[in-house]
């Protein structure tokens, strides 16, 4: 893989070289990562990229810097691969702070967000990811249940049991492909649930053994590599249950795992599990579980805004399911939080659980 | 011949008046009086240099003497002037022999180079010093107003031989200032030269500083000639002037109106006299009443008239004032009009010659849009505010010559006004009155220089850009270089010429490039991602 990447890297710099040579403009290729140039691609069922192009050169004005600037990560981070070496994207940035010549009031990249941007734009034009240029992202999520991992890290190998992880499970890191493999999964399922506090309720409750499934909470917005390592467990057949709450930011979670987002259309399939469920909560719910009645709360402006944005995505609104459920937030301008699952009796969400999977009562 | 030209003096008994009221002749001010001093002097000699053909060659010294307490020397080449004419030129006020004359001339009132000497004399205590070289003879003299009765007092204190003409005079006065500033006797002097390209004037200033402004051209410029006021120039003072000035000469108003004026023929005054029938156009001018001159210059305006002649103006000239400006700035870029003659007030002919120079020496020389005020070759120093010159100049849209910011660019704008009358603000000789169909003409001018500039500043403009541009990628190659070399391996230096040799390339021969294809849209921000 880093082969690979090191390769795509050399062959950049060797195309905008020959481009000088034969005295052109060196140019930078890429696909456009704008809004009009994101679809959703019905075939596979998540965001990407379309297929319009931008072209960058280093000869204007208006882009002479920013050529400059992608040409500069692209340097650094074949040498961080050299080295075999892992950085932050805020590591990055703080190696290439620096000023441009002795006389001259201008640094290299003067705020991270500059070099933020150049670094998804050169995932886009060389179809690898941050984590294959040795860029690491911060770990949020955990993991208990029954799997192993095989783990190559500072020169050794390590096999990690995700069933023996005791109260605090394994932690996602932000790269799960690099150096890493599963080695083994006997689940029957994947559960993601929302909050870390309901993911430590299952793990306390022995969920993951009893049901015999991965629990994983990406602790509200999914890291990379959580949805990454979500991606490759749906690879090997195992159905993607989630469990968020009734509300804007709940639902946001969910179908940032299942189709991707907007901002990060570029990342594509390899980042989306269309194959995902959404068992929860739902409004219906409500219905089903009288308790639930008196644990609702007021909706606020932005669920409600959320809900009719989501009305409008043809993604969402092709599933008459979500319409319904959506339809009804915006009627009862009322949302349900997953830990209101624990409002009558803590273990109840267990037996919730089993029920909305066995009874296949979920959203798709 | 040089005899002739002092025949004309007339009397005036107005140095009293004038003491009490100095600022009117321009007297108000420490530094502006040195100016005036300076300017009454050597307008005196460049008229009396052109008048009898000379080249003009005028040296100006101003020496200090204590704080506030100058020598101002001027000398010229001119004819000098006879022993009997000397106390008239130097120490009589309004001894003109200039009043009451249409024709194009710098002063209009002969009270200049007396009004010095009076300045001196009520500042100093001290007499002006005259050394006149004329008719063969060197005579020095010294020379007081006799202020009650307006008459010189003339002392003689050598008389010798000599090959030499030309004049000297040597003044003293208090209460004044040297300055170099816009205002100051220097940049009076430049300007003067500006204007008159066939003068040779040198400069020393009270620190021993000689600045030489040599002719640039080698000809004096033609005399202008004396006309009749059209009828629709005067005013009924002026008519009436007229008639108690030339009265004499004429038995009836009917006669004397078809004499002194031009474009008024016996079918005029037929036509006046059914305009004016309360006038008596039978008795003689001396007789006119104010009631009458008045009635008179109302039928004048209802009359019909063939316009003024306006061959009498003589203007400095394009190429004059083009050889000049390469003298004294040597511009950048130069555009001058050359107009045909205009009238206003329907009666008087006047000429505006207007030269814009950018950059190069204006730029050196840290003069930021300038207006540079003429009258009849007279810098005009003083008075901006009120002047129709300035008031036009400024109130022209510069923007639309590319010139947004016109105090801050490096321009000169010379407007040089010529006419046989020109309708001051005062007697101090300082601004233009604001006559609509003058602040028109100066406009149009002024317009059409500017077109002429437009072009070149854009194109300028667009060089600055180009080079700006090449600049901002310029200085990102060692960068890429270095970082494209150690990608691939390949020599930096070779990589960083290279690509020098690009931009050059692209940037070259006034081709800015193609326009630039703008940024990417940026990305919509959509909520929060866990992205760190």
């Amino acid at each position: 893989m880093s082969e690979n990447t090191k390769k795509k890297l050399t062959e950049l710099g060797k195309k905008m070289v020959k481009e000088i040579e034969e005295d052109k403009s060196p140019e930078f290729e890429s696909t456009l990562r704008t809004k009009s140039n994101t679809i959703y691609d019905e075939g596979i069922g998540c965001l990407r990229l379309g297929e319009k192009q931008e072209t960058r050169k280093f000869v204007s004005v208006a882009q002479a810097r920013t050529f400059m600037q992608t040409v500069a990560i692209a340097t650094k981070t074949k040498q961080f691969l050299d080295q075999n070496l892992h950085t932050s994207i805020r590591g990055l940035f703080y190696q290439l702070k620096f000023s441009l010549g002795e006389n001259m009031d201008e640094d290299l990249f003067s705020e991270q967000s500059e070099s933020n941007a150049l670094i998804e734009d050169l995932e886009v034009a060389l179809k690898v990811k941050r984590e294959d240029l040795n860029l690491t992202t911060d770990r949020k999520g955990f993991v208990a249940g029954p799997m192993r991992i095989r783990d190559r890290f500072g020169g050794e190998e390590t096999v990690i049991d995700c069933a023996k992880q005791g109260r605090s499970g394994w932690s996602i890191p932000s790269d799960v492909d690099n150096d890493m493999e599963i080695e083994k999964v006997k689940a029957d399922y994947v559960l993601v649930v929302e909050k870390d506090a309901l993911w430590q309720r299952l793990n306390e409750d022995q969920f993951w053994k009893k049901e015999n499934c991965l629990v994983v909470t990406p602790k509200g917005q999914s890291t990379r590599g959580t949805r990454r390592l979500l991606r490759k467990l749906a690879d090997q057949k195992l159905p993607v249950y989630c469990l968020m709450d009734c509300d804007a930011w709940g639902w946001y979670i969910y179908w940032t795992i299942k189709t991707g987002s907007m901002n990060l259309a570029y990342l594509g399939r390899d980042f989306s599990v269309p194959e995902a469920k959404f068992i929860g909560v739902t409004m219906t719910d409500i219905e089903e579980y009288g308790f639930l009645q008196k644990l609702t709360i007021k909706a606020k402006d932005v669920d409600l805004k959320r809900a009719e944005e989501m009305l409008g995505y043809p993604w969402i609104n092709r599933h008459k399911e979500w319409v319904k459920e959506l339809k009804l937030v915006l009627k009862t301008k009322k949302k349900i939080e997953q830990d209101a699952l624990q409002g009558q009796r803590l273990t109840f969400v267990g037996e919730y659980i089993k029920d909305k999977i066995g009874n296949k009562r979920w959203l798709p | 011949m040089a005899k002739d030209i002092f025949k004309e003096f007339k009397e005036h008994s107005v140095a009293e008046f004038f003491k009490k009221n100095r600022q009117m002749l321009g007297f108000s001010g420490k530094v502006r009086s040195l100016t005036m001093i300076v300017h009454e002097l050597v307008t005196n000699s460049l008229d009396a240099c052109e008048e009898a053909d000379i080249l003009p060659e005028i040296s100006v010294e101003i020496k200090e003497l204590a704080p506030e307490n100058y020598i101002v020397t001027v000398k010229d080449n001119g004819p000098g002037i006879p022993d009997n004419y000397i106390g008239k030129a130097l120490g009589m006020m309004l001894a003109g022999t200039k009043f009451h004359r249409y024709i194009q001339q710098r002063g209009q009132q002969g009270i200049g180079a007396s009004g010095c000497t009076m300045f001196s004399y009520i500042t100093t205590g001290q007499p002006v010093k005259a050394v006149s070289c004329n008719g063969g003879r060197r005579k020095e003299y010294e020379i007081l107003i006799d202020l009650k009765r307006n008459k010189p007092v003339v002392n003689r204190i050598s008389d010798e031989p000599t090959e030499e003409h030309g004049i000297t005079v040597i003044s003293q006065y208090k209460d004044v200032k040297y300055e170099k500033s816009n205002k100051g006797p220097f940049e009076y002097i430049r300007r003067t030269a500006l204007a008159n390209p066939h003068a040779t004037i040198t400069f020393v200033d009270p620190l021993g500083e000689t600045s030489v402004f040599p002719r640039s051209v080698e000809k004096n410029p033609p005399k202008p000639f004396e006309i009749k006021p059209h009828p629709l120039g005067v005013t009924t003072h002026d008519l009436l002037e007229f008639a108690q000035h030339y009265g004499s000469e004429y038995r009836k108003i009917s006669a004397f109106l078809q004499d002194i004026f031009s474009r008024l023929s016996a079918n005029k005054v037929a036509e006046l006299k059914e305009m004016a029938p309360d006038v008596d156009f039978e008795k003689s001018p001396k007789e006119m009443t104010w009631e009458d001159a008045e009635k008179l210059t109302k039928a004048f305006q209802q009359v019909k008239w063939i316009a003024p002649a306006t061959d009498s103006l003589v203007p400095i000239g394009k190429e004059q004032i083009e050889a000049s400006f390469r003298n004294i700035f040597n511009p950048e870029l130069l555009v001058v009009t050359e107009r045909s003659p205009k009238v206003y007030r329907g009666g008087i002919p006047f000429t505006v010659e207007v030269g814009v120079a950018f950059g190069g020496g204006v730029k050196d020389a840290d003069k930021k849009g300038e207006i540079m005020r003429f009258a009849n070759r007279v810098p005009l120093l003083f008075d901006t505010s009120g002047c129709a010159i300035t008031e036009t100049v400024k109130g022209v849209d510069w923007g639309r010559y590319n010139l947004r910011n016109f105090d801050e660019e490096p321009i000169v704008v010379l407007v040089n006004f010529v006419s046989v009358y020109v309708p001051y603000t005062s007697a101090g000789k300082l601004a233009i009155a604001p006559e609509e169909d003058i602040q028109n003409e100066i406009k149009f001018a002024v317009m059409e220089a500017s077109r002429g500039i437009q072009k070149y500043i854009s194109g300028r403009r667009r060089a600055t850009e180009i080079a700006t541009k090449k600049k901002v990628i310029t200085r990102y190659v060692p960068q890429l270089a270095s970082d494209l070399s150690s990608l691939t391996g390949k020599s930096s230096d070779k990589i960083e010429k290279k690509l020098i040799s690009i931009i050059e390339n692209k940037y070259s021969g006034g081709n800015g490039g193609e326009e630039e294809a703008p940024r990417k849209e940026e990305g919509e921000p959509e909520g929060e991602e866990a992205e760190e």
